[in-house]
């Protein structure tokens, strides 16, 4: 064992070794290898990052995400609908050439894209651009796949999502504060009757707009830009390159507008309250402001550090509770952002853990935060927005929606310099400017013991 | 599904087929299902998994209509009658509908038990 004199004597020493070398290599070097090379193929957009390595990643965005879906239901059934019958070949072909290729694939859906995702060796890329060029464009939508498959796995994630009071919250806060577009929900609640809405033709005439070449990026990661700026631009030119105009169009983009409520629905499955404040958009959106994400990770709640509450703010102060949950998040989209304080857990500590989350807030308004805090939270900030660039499952998908929304892909080397010249001033500014603006308020559960946001002293 | 059949053997070669067709006309009219109001659809034996599975897939109205078809045959099974000239089934009225829906399964099974049985070689 080492003795406690050696790590008192050495400690500081590295810690300052560290710093130096950090101030030394500056952003440039951190930010090669990262950065994606744009470029466009047979009319559709193409983010790419060249990455020696025996592997790769291409993933395709599309903005049909519930902001844009005409119908309730839409986003989450083109989502399942992915890698199933096509017109060439059957959903088992599929997954069968897929596993024998030894490849991974997945769809997913965020607020506002659709993300078909696949993972592969190096050589594969041919196979698996075919593969995503041939779902965006050729896929059956078959009755009986509808029916059997997709409804149920439909009417499973609905009952997930009304198991879970957070996410429920979530999007209530969400529907409460942008009402239509960014305020539909990820998924429709269990009461939603989306049934009557959909039906296979609907849905093959709504993909033909979701993937249509102007609605869609392709960003990869790993493959040389050569060869997928020349596969993409020999199976994407068949894509339409506009959906015929019916019914099922995607809800047109205007831009999001913040509303403000509350929103009480009782629950037996758990307890959470969702404080909402009008936040910071994606960089490179109309509302991007760094303090935002400073400011989250300056409330925190969640540690990063085993065994420890951290210096985050709600952390620290929610110690006490033994059966609470509390973390701060800043959800950004592409023309606005969602600044969220989250408390789950027990009815009673939810309910005085969400009395003490407004007081911090209006703390650090007042100003009565240390400096030190502060520079903490700026780093972790920073370290966040670069590494959700960084990794696979978050950076293709901010970098594609970039795309599609704006052209531009995702700068992390401005990114992490706006993070950096955040100021104590901004940040206390920014938590005053969250208190003067109306909140959005959800309470999910025993709503005898919840909170309304007018006890909590917001303004709703 | 079936027995074994010369049907397709006959299909292939439009000189036999010409010769065959007025006999299978012959022989379809006289089973007579049409003057119950039946297709010949409606005759498939419903006990396997891969008719129940297609009945499930018709469309809600063809498959009211195939009930309606079949209730309605029994009852002149019961009463030892035939349905009126105007309301029997017209031969160009008897076409597939429940067909088509079990080939594709039958070649949905195929496919499955050909990709469980492939052997790899690399």
């Amino acid at each position: 064992m080492l003795s406690r004199s050696t790590i008192s004597r050495n400690a500081p020493r590295a810690l300052q070794k560290q710093c130096s070398a950090v101030n030394g290599r500056g952003m440039a070097s951190a930010a090669t290898g990262l950065q994606y090379d744009v470029s466009e193929s047979a009319g559709v957009k193409i983010a790419n990052r060249e990455i020696a390595g025996p592997t790769g990643t291409l993933a395709l965005v599309a903005k049909a995400g519930p902001r844009y879906q005409p119908f309730p239901g839409f986003s989450d059934a083109l989502e399942q609908f992915a890698f199933k019958t096509t017109l060439k070949r059957s959903a088992l072909r599929i997954t069968r050439e897929v596993e024998l290729l030894g490849g991974e694939i997945a769809s997913s859906h965020s607020r506002e894209n659709v993300v078909l995702k696949a993972k592969f060796l190096e050589r594969d890329l041919p196979y698996f651009a075919e593969l995503l060029a041939e779902v965006a464009s050729q896929s059956k939508f078959a009755a009986h796949e509808l029916n059997e498959v997709v409804i149920k796995l439909l009417k499973y994630k609905q009952q997930a999502l009304s198991a879970n009071p957070e996410c429920q919250a979530v999007d209530a806060a969400h529907a409460v504060a942008f009402h239509r577009g960014l305020g539909e929900a990820i998924t429709p609640s269990t009461s939603v009757p989306f049934e009557k809405y959909l039906s296979a033709e609907a849905l093959a005439e709504f993909a033909q707009q979701a993937y249509a070449k102007p609605n869609i990026a392709l960003v990869g990661s790993g493959p040389k830009n050569a060869d997928l700026s020349k596969w993409v631009g020999e199976f994407f030119k068949d894509l339409p390159s506009a959906g015929s105009s019916s019914q099922y169009k995607l809800q047109p983009n205007t831009a999001s507008k913040y509303h403000g409520g509350e929103q009480r629905i009782a629950s037996k499955t758990g307890n959470a309250v969702v404080i909402a404040f009008p936040g910071s958009s994606a960089f490179g959106g109309s509302s991007y402001k760094p303090e935002a994400s400073v400011l989250a990770t300056l409330l925190g709640g969640q540690s990063t550090i085993k065994w420890t509450p951290g210096f985050s703010l709600l952390s620290k102060a929610t110690q006490g509770f033994s059966q609470l949950r509390a973390s701060a998040k800043n959800h950004a989209y592409s023309d606005a952002g969602l600044f969220t304080i989250t408390l789950s857990g027990k009815a009673d500590q939810v309910a005085t853990g969400s009395k003490t989350a407004v007081d911090i807030l209006k703390k650090i308004a007042a100003g009565e935060v240390a400096s030190e805090d502060i520079k903490k939270a700026t780093a972790a900030a920073k370290f966040q927005a670069l590494e959700s660039a960084q990794s696979l499952s978050t950076g293709l998908e901010a970098t594609g929606s970039a795309l599609v929304s704006g052209g531009k892909p995702y700068q992390i080397g401005e990114v992490a310099q706006s993070i950096d010249s955040v100021t104590e001033a901004q940040v206390k500014d920014a938590a005053k400017s969250l208190l003067s603006s109306k909140a959005s308020v959800a309470a999910v559960g025993d709503l005898f013991q919840l909170p309304y946001g007018e006890d909590l002293g917001l303004t709703v | 599904m079936s027995a074994p059949s010369l049907a397709s053997y006959i299909a292939k070669r439009p000189m036999l087929k010409r010769w065959m067709m007025p006999i299978a006309n012959w022989y379809t009219d006289a089973a007579g299902y049409r003057k119950l109001g039946l297709r010949a659809d409606d005759l498939i034996p419903e006990e396997s998994e891969t008719v129940q599975k297609a009945l499930k897939r018709l469309p809600p109205k063809e498959a009211y209509d195939r009930v309606f078809r079949i209730r309605r045959a029994f009852q002149c099974s019961i009463s030892h009658s035939l349905l009126p000239a105007a309301e029997q089934v017209k031969p160009e009225e008897d076409v597939e509908y429940l067909s088509p829906i079990i080939r594709a399964i039958e070649k949905e099974a195929a496919e499955r038990a050909d990709l469980d049985n492939l052997v790899v070689k690399r």
